[in-house]
């Protein structure tokens, strides 16, 4: 039985994920921790991600958790991008929460250096049911080259992938995972929790020379339309298809469920 | 929402300044074009070794937001 049990701590070790482990090496190297749930969470979302063929069209993953800004602004695809957060945050296990006035994190994800054209998304995570405001939760915006999620804005709700904005059908709430995801020329897609919100035609306009912010829009250099929405993850990265959206969706709510902050 | 009052000087002077590699300074201005900056508990500690702890001590008031212009009316 002690064999038994060293045998499976000795075969875990070996089947440390590499990228999981250079994350949790950022983590610490940043100054930040990670709890042993969040450690085997984390580890689990890269096991998830990988055998549904969705680490690979990812550029950033935000997973929100350590509780710090060390922590949370580490990416857990690669050692780029890594986030630079404003004045502003407050961090806890469950996530990172703007203060909707003038809180932001500089992902340093420029989106004509490292996003294509025609196969694009972004996703937010948002523990917070709140549909007031004039609110952007991530992205940038150049003229009609945009890349954004907003859950609700001026009255609407917009929505961009390398185009000019569109709007989208009411949202009933602005809680769990908004994705909006482009693998064509012609049209975008709209994901909440998984399930294809809606479909919009909408031409590819160019990609945008700017940084992408989270918890406001990059409005052409400007930091605009801050959110008061708490961010329990999110990705930027190569377009999703419906089935890609669906497994993407499955696997961001089971970490949730794991740390226990799944709303 | 309650933040900091700034001078203009003084927001040139901290505006972009990082405090670590992973947090810096970010100063709005208010309906009247008055700086302010907003710092919570975690800011503080995350400040308190360095050379800006003392825009915690600055004189706070209500921060009024500017009317943020709709990007999406073609009237604009």
């Amino acid at each position: 039985m002690i064999l038994a049990t060293h045998g499976i701590i000795g075969s875990s070790i070996l089947q440390v994920d590499p990228d999981w482990l250079a994350y949790y090496n950022r983590v610490i190297a940043a100054g930040g921790s990670l709890s042993t749930t969040e450690q085997n969470a984390t580890k689990q979302l890269v096991a998830d991600l990988k055998a549904n063929s969705l680490w690979t069209p990812m550029k950033a993953i935000y997973p929100m958790v350590g509780a710090s800004a060390a922590a949370c602004a580490q990416n857990l695809k690669s050692s780029s991008f890594t986030g630079t957060f404003t004045s502003g945050w407050t961090f806890a296990s469950t996530g990172a929460s703007p203060n909707g006035t003038s809180a932001y994190m500089n992902t340093g994800l420029v989106t004509n250096s490292n996003l294509s054209l025609n196969s694009a998304h972004i996703s937010y995570y948002s523990r917070t049911n709140s549909l007031s405001g004039n609110r952007f939760e991530f992205g940038s915006s150049a003229s009609s080259a945009e890349l954004y999620v907003c859950y609700k804005a001026f009255g609407d709700q917009y929505i961009a992938v390398n185009s000019g904005g569109s709007i989208y059908s009411p949202l009933s709430n602005s809680l769990n995972l908004l994705l909006a995801s482009r693998i064509n020329s012609t049209q975008l897609k709209i994901y909440k929790n998984g399930l294809t919100h809606q479909t919009l035609s909408s031409a590819s306009t160019s990609l945008n020379s700017l940084s992408n912010y989270l918890g406001c829009m990059n409005a052409s250099g400007i930091p605009l339309y801050f959110t008061n929405k708490q961010c329990a993850f999110a990705s930027i990265g190569d377009g999703l298809t419906d089935t890609e959206a669906s497994n993407f969706y499955t696997a961001v709510q089971a970490f949730q469920t794991t740390l226990s902050r799944n709303v | 929402m309650i933040g900091y009052i700034l001078t203009e000087e003084q927001a040139e002077q901290v505006q972009g300044k990082f405090i670590n590699p992973y947090c810096f300074i970010n100063c709005v201005q208010d309906i009247n074009d008055v700086w302010f900056f907003f710092g919570n508990e975690q800011d503080k500690e995350t400040f308190k070794d360095s050379e800006y702890m003392w825009l915690f001590d600055l004189p706070q008031g209500e921060y009024i937001p500017k009317p943020t212009p709709n990007p999406f009316d073609e009237t604009n």
